[in-house]
């Protein structure tokens, strides 16, 4: 059912110019895309400056939660451009994008990441107190650093494996992975639930 | 001097065997690439804004990229590894890419740059060094490694 919706949203804004326009657009395209990967170094990497700083690994002799502070603001501008430029990435290739199952995870992922980035922070500012100054901050604060990254590594790996057509609705799939990528007619023609 | 050998011998290596034949191993390989790249510009951008003024104003400039400069390093040796990795399941083609050697050529200039120009200078205390040169320094490296990954992702366009 939702499969169903999503891939008519998808449909229909394929069916804007614009789609279409910037799909086709050489250097548009490949410029929005050039800057949302290059833009990776702006917002992962000031996450990962904050997260190994959770992990005691790097600018030890300086307050946690400072450098979280003070990196925040670059950090978020880097994702709004991320996004930005992700949304009309998707908006080029909107049916292809909603039947990846790499996009689907990538979207999954993105959502955990950013409810243990919520969770994180809400930690952090209830105790950061008590262990602000410390090389290496308590386990707890660590495990969600190590989250963090874990979850955003998994965000770059799956957003790069958009790309590649392995498991594309053309190919001779799984009933599991025609339901799971959204190939709603290719599971019909399998004779699998709609 | 023509480099066209070594590329030959890449194309011909274990390695190549290797790459060419397991497309998820590749595909593995590029993650990494693109996360160390991440890591890269992080160090990049946190220790030359600072020396431009825009971040860590708080925090002495030595100190920020005292701490940036290792994991720079960790992140350049991730970036070379799996980029060499990469290029010997293309290496005939990227061969005859310039967009290629162009990230190969601002690469040479930015390794130069890190370790011939920028760490030896900014090993003084930057209070002795004049205001306009550590900016200088700070533009020149994002400029660099700016036109180092954009060329980089243009590999695959061209």
């Amino acid at each position: 059912m939702l499969n169903d919706w999503l891939l008519q949203f998808a449909r229909w804004l394929d069916t804007h110019q614009w789609s279409t326009g910037l799909h086709e657009s050489y250097y548009m395209y490949s410029w929005i895309e050039t800057t949302h990967v290059l833009t990776l170094g702006v917002f992962l990497g000031m996450l990962i400056v904050i997260d190994l700083r959770m992990l005691g690994y790097t600018f030890t002799n300086v307050p946690a939660s400072k450098l979280a502070q003070w990196l925040d603001k670059p950090m978020m501008i880097g994702f709004v451009v991320m996004l930005v430029t992700g949304l009309l990435l998707f908006y080029a290739i909107p049916v292809r994008s909603t039947q990846s199952i790499w996009f689907r995870i990538k979207v999954v992922l993105l959502i955990a990441a950013g409810v243990n980035a919520f969770l994180f922070r809400a930690k952090m500012q209830a105790s950061k107190g008590s262990w602000d100054m410390d090389t290496k901050p308590p386990s707890r604060i660590r495990r969600g650093a190590a989250l963090s990254l874990t979850l955003w590594a998994g965000v770059v790996f799956t957003g790069r494996a958009i790309a590649y057509d392995w498991f594309d609705c053309h190919k001779p799939l799984s009933q599991l992975m025609y339901w799971a990528a959204g190939c709603v007619d290719e599971l019909h023609a399998a004779g699998g639930p709609g | 001097m023509d480099l066209l050998f070594l590329f030959e011998w890449l194309d011909q290596s274990a390695l190549a065997t290797l790459s060419k034949a397991n497309g998820g191993v590749f595909a593995v390989v590029q993650m990494f690439h693109l996360l160390a790249m991440a890591m890269l510009g992080g160090m990049v951008l946190v220790g030359d804004l600072r020396l431009l003024g825009v971040v860590l104003r708080d925090l002495p400039s030595e100190l920020v990229l005292q701490n940036t400069q290792r994991w720079f390093n960790r992140a350049l040796v991730v970036m070379v590894l799996s980029g060499v990795f990469m290029s010997s399941a293309v290496a005939m083609k990227l061969y005859y890419n310039s967009m290629f050697w162009a990230k190969m050529g601002a690469l040479l200039v930015g390794v130069v740059f890190v370790y011939a120009v920028r760490r030896p200078l900014l090993n003084f205390s930057h209070d002795t060094l004049d205001p306009r040169l550590l900016k200088l320094v700070a533009i020149s490296s994002i400029l660099v490694w700016f036109t180092v990954a954009a060329c980089g992702r243009w590999i695959g366009f061209s």
